[in-house]
């Protein structure tokens, strides 16, 4: 279980490539294997099978053809009962050594020339033995020296006594000719017996060249380290092909014919047999069972080489393939990595609109995004650090201003200059309020106090020329905005509005919620702009994020901290017409801060 | 994904495909390794040889053929042996029936009626072809195997009469001089004494001459003994329409062959005289040359052979000759004619290696080959190959033969006189002669 849950991890953990391969490698091979194994398999076992039983037909052809020889023999044994001098020299009663007469030799010179003739090439002699005495014997090699022998031998004639007439097959033996050599044959042999009689008048036998039969054997090849013989019913050998080896399992086979396994000195062995009815005799073929599977081994070999060719192309098909398919996946890693390195000039190749294409155009499109927020940000920081530097600027001994002022408002309030103490304690609020520090977020109300301080300055300033109108929802007194919003762009309109008219102007500033934003609008009445500045200050409001752009313009900087802060939809909006004055509405979103709201 | 899954259909298909392709393979391979086991004949040209040969000389031919094949791998022998009694008669149904085998060994005796009917074919120009000179042969058995001066066959060897002695016996008689030959006095009475000593000095069961008392052999020595005569020989008249050998000198010769039959120095009832000269039962045998080899195998006898004696007037010994020759075929290829007179010719010129079996080679150059020199006793038969006699070249003859034997044969069982069978052998001969 271990093992397993190791394995499924290290499996999940393998490279997507690998795991192609893993996969198509596994589909190939395991199904290529037991394929290879099952028709190995089964092929092996068919040849087997299919060698037994074309042994065995080969083995009943054999014995076939040798029945019919013999069955040829067979009847020549019975030619004698044709012949009656024949069965008449048999009967006759003789003492040893007594000779033929001239017309008894005719006789018989006859007979035998017409068993030759008739018989086959192969026959090497005929012996004729009668019961009383008479006996005629030719011997193998007897061209111009027919041996007239009168004692015949009596091995096979013991065999063929007692079997009623019936031929007895006698195995290979020796037979000695005049001139001293040895031939090999072996007979048939047969009791004569007399019709009218019943008694036996004597035996024929009809010997053999074992070479026929053995050429019979020998037109058979069941493979080189075949052995095939023929055995009596005793299991003594008849005559065997070659010089093949003789297994001994004779005794175990009973039935009439048939295909059997032996081991015989731990070989394991194929032995088919055939039972002859005429003879008698079993013919059996031995084949070893290594012999046969010698060609199943060549086939089993070119098959497993043709299988691991084909498997170690499929392997290195798949391994391509794999490769090839994760090839934009990996591309698309190497391309993130570099992304992450802060390298954002990449771009994917999308050759294929297929998933990976789908992904490689998704990256495409992040990266190009992120490569935009990188730049905002960057500028960001720029602007952030021109306004701190601006800021140290105008902090430059903010504390000796502030005495400064405080003394001359104690002056003042000795002197009972009430004017003097207001625009100074005025003026101390406003310093304060715009050197503060680092505020980053303050609330509206700071910001409209902050205003109104610096309108009661101008307003003493102008000798009251300026009307300003306030009218701010109390809800909103508590939103959190980014400081020095409001005052510049009503500088602004002072110094644009009001300082080039003459007379007296008002100014007018509304906070109110409109669609879920923050507007602060501050109005004049002073001489407006002409359609052209108007558009030439709209233009440089909607380009505002190049780099550059950090001319003093009030309005400009309130519009791009707007645009920084809270996202390119909010920002600054002009509405002029010349002579009608000028209309700024800032927007932002509507936020409370966590503490009221929460 | 499409693109995976294409990829592995494409791949389960080309496996399939292999896998059928190794099963295919598996199945062709089985078949073509049943095949390889049965392509055991070549291309060579198989000839058909039939003999007449056994025992002794047919050891020695079935070790010529063998050596041929081993020599000539173009050409394969297939040599079939059958028993001289039965031969012509198998050679002549096979003939008849078309089913002749392309060489077949005839004797020079047989030679006419095989001539006959154009049964053998004339081989004058296949000898040509394959360069096969009659010219080295020796000159009697050459005429034997002409017809109208035409060769029909290609001589093998001669074998003829000779007499085999055993020096044991002969030198108890005081008959055998120091060179190892035997003290023969000249004429009838010198070879009858010469038997009669032998009578004397050998055992009872011990037989002075062998022959048999049936069968041809007294034939043969009748054949010889009527040629020795000066103006003796002649078995047909000038037309070849009547037997003359009823004539004194026929007589003579046979008379003196019944008188060593009836005088028992041939016992009767011999039915092996080969056998009992092998077995040393007998002092002296006329046969073939053949029996020289077989004898030379008995380890416990001492012999020895010389030409057959003169009795009479010359030297004269029956003889035939094995010949070799190409019965007449449909179907006999120019290929297969070729290969038959390479294979006559070899055998020709072996003749050192088929003089083992004891005759005489028929090549003279032969003769005078170391190997045929070291053999031993053929060279004191060789020269009798100078003053052999055949049996006449007419068609018949065989069966004259034939009548001649059972005559005989009568005679020896004292059924008749020599008279009597000469008589009878004539008229049957002209009878015969009539058909």
């Amino acid at each position: 279980m271990m093992i397993f849950t190791s394995l499924r991890r290290w499996l999940r953990n393998l490279p997507l490539a690998r795991k192609l391969i893993l996969v198509q490698v596994a589909l190939i091979v395991v199904p290529l294997g037991a394929m290879g194994y099952f028709a190995f398999a089964s092929f092996a076992g068919k040849i087997e099978e299919q060698v037994g039983k074309y042994q065995l037909q080969t083995l009943k052809q054999v014995t076939l053809n040798i029945d019919t020889y013999m069955n040829e023999l067979n009847r020549l044994s019975l030619m004698p009962y044709q012949y009656e001098e024949i069965l008449d020299f048999l009967a006759s009663s003789r003492a040893p050594g007594q000779p033929l007469s001239l017309t008894e030799i005719g006789q018989l010179n006859n007979f035998v020339s017409k068993v030759f003739l008739n018989g086959r090439v192969d026959i090497m002699g005929i012996s004729l033995v009668g019961d009383k005495g008479a006996s005629y014997v030719v011997l193998p090699e007897s061209q111009y020296m027919t041996t007239y022998q009168l004692e015949g031998g009596t091995e096979w004639l013991e065999q063929a006594k007692g079997k009623f007439g019936e031929p007895t097959f006698i195995t290979t033996h020796e037979v000695q000719s005049t001139s001293g050599t040895v031939y090999q044959v072996f007979s048939i042999a047969r009791e004569l017996r007399s019709f009218d009689s019943g008694q036996i008048l004597g035996y024929i036998a009809i010997d053999i060249d074992p070479k026929a039969v053995r050429n019979l054997l020998a037109q058979v090849s069941m493979g080189s380290e075949e052995s095939l013989y023929i055995a009596d019913s005793a299991g003594d050998l008849v005559l065997r092909k070659d010089q093949a080896a003789v297994y001994p399992p004779l005794g175990e086979l009973t039935q009439e014919a048939g295909v059997s396994h032996m081991n015989v000195d731990g070989q394991s062995l194929l032995v088919a047999h055939v039972n002859s009815d005429v003879t008698g005799w079993t013919t059996v073929g031995v084949v070893p069972v290594a012999e046969l599977t010698k060609d199943s081994l060549v086939v089993r070999n070119s098959m497993m080489l043709i299988g691991a060719i084909c498997v170690g192309l499929a392997v290195l098909i798949s391994v391509f393939i794999a490769f090839r398919m994760t090839m934009p996946l990996r591309k698309l890693r190497t391309l993130m990595r570099k992304v992450e390195r802060g390298d954002l000039k990449v771009s994917f190749p999308v050759e294929q609109w297929d998933e990976v294409g789908q992904l490689g155009n998704a990256f495409n499109m992040m990266v190009s995004q992120l490569s935009e927020l990188g730049y905002r940000l960057y500028e960001t920081e720029i602007r952030e650090k021109d306004a701190e530097i601006a800021a140290l600027q105008s902090k430059i001994n903010p504390h000796f201003l502030y005495n400064t002022l405080g003394s001359i408002s104690m002056y003042a309030e000795v002197e009972g200059n009430r004017e003097v103490v207001k625009m100074t304690n005025n003026l101390s609020r406003l310093l304060r309020y715009s050197l503060s520090g680092r505020k980053e977020i303050v609330t509206l109300r700071d910001e409209i106090e902050h205003v109104r301080g610096y309108m009661t300055i101008q307003k003493m300033r102008y000798e009251d020329r300026i009307h300003f109108g306030l009218d701010v929802e109390e809800t909103l007194l508590e939103c959190p905005v980014i400081p020095l919003l409001i005052q510049p762009i009503v500088e602004n309109a002072i110094n644009h509005g009001l300082d080039k008219g003459i007379g007296e102007g008002r100014i007018n500033l509304a906070c109110r919620r409109h669609q879920g934003m923050l507007a602060i609008v501050i109005e004049d009445d002073g001489i407006g702009m002409t359609s052209e500045q108007l558009s030439v200050i709209r233009q440089r409001l909607h380009h505002d994020y190049d780099l550059g752009g950090t001319s003093g313009n009030g309005l400009m900087n309130v519009h791009r901290r707007l645009r920084l802060h809270y996202g390119q939809q909010y920002g600054v909006q002009l509405e002029s017409m010349p002579f009608q004055g000028l209309k700024v509405t800032l927007t932002m979103p509507v936020t409370y801060p966590m503490t009221e709201t929460g | 994904m499409t693109g995976l899954s294409n990829a592995k259909s494409a791949l389960t298909g080309v496996m399939a495909l292999l896998t059928a392709g190794l099963v295919l393979a598996g199945c062709g391979n089985s078949a073509s390794s049943a095949e390889s086991t049965e392509a055991v004949s070549t291309d060579a040209v198989q000839l058909e040889y039939w003999t007449p040969f056994s025992g002794g000389d047919n050891l020695f031919m079935t070790e010529m053929v063998d050596q041929f094949n081993q020599e000539h791998k173009e050409i394969q022998v297939v040599q079939m042996n059958s028993r001289l009694d039965d031969y012509y008669s198998r050679l002549r149904t096979a003939i008849l029936s078309g089913n002749a085998p392309d060489v077949a060994i005839i004797h020079a005796s047989s030679l006419p009626r095989f001539v006959q009917n154009g049964y053998i074919e004339d081989l004058y120009e296949p000898a040509q072809e394959a360069g096969l000179d009659f010219g080295i042969f020796n000159q009697t058995i050459m005429k034997a195997s002409q017809f109208q001066g035409r060769p029909y066959a290609v001589p093998l060897d001669t074998h003829t009469l000779v007499l085999y002695y055993n020096k044991t016996y002969l030198s108890q008689a005081g008959l055998l001089d120091p060179q190892g030959k035997p003290i023969l006095e000249q004429g009838e009475t010198g070879f009858t004494s010469f038997l009669q000593q032998l009578k004397r000095t050998v055992p009872a069961d011990v037989a002075p001459l062998a022959q048999p008392s049936t069968r041809i052999d007294s034939v043969w020595l009748w054949w010889s003994l009527y040629n020795q005569i000066e103006g003796g020989g002649a078995f047909y008249d000038a037309s070849g329409t009547k037997a003359v050998m009823d004539n004194p000198a026929a007589l003579k010769a046979l008379t003196y062959i019944n008188g060593l039959y009836a005088s028992g120095l041939i016992p009767a009832n011999i039915t092996d005289a080969f056998k009992m000269f092998h077995d040393g039962k007998a002092a002296a045998l006329i046969t073939g040359v053949w029996a020289t080899g077989a004898l030379e195998q008995a380890e416990q006898l001492d012999f020895g052979v010389v030409p057959l004696p003169t009795l009479y007037d010359k030297p004269a010994a029956w003889a035939d000759s094995h010949t070799l020759t190409i019965p007449a075929q449909h179907e006999m290829t120019p290929e297969k004619r070729q290969a038959a007179m390479i294979f006559m010719k070899w055998l020709a010129e072996h003749g050192a290696m088929w003089a083992e079996a004891g005759h005489v080679p028929s090549v003279s150059a032969v003769l005078n080959a170391e190997a045929f020199k070291a053999l031993n006793y053929r060279s004191d038969y060789a020269a009798a190959a100078n003053s052999v006699v055949f049996w006449p070249k007419a068609t018949k003859q065989f069966s004259m033969v034939e009548v001649l034997i059972r005559q005989f044969e009568r005679m020896i069982y004292r059924e008749q006189t020599p008279e009597q069978t000469l008589h009878a052998a004539v008229q049957e001969i002209d009878a015969e002669l009539t058909k």
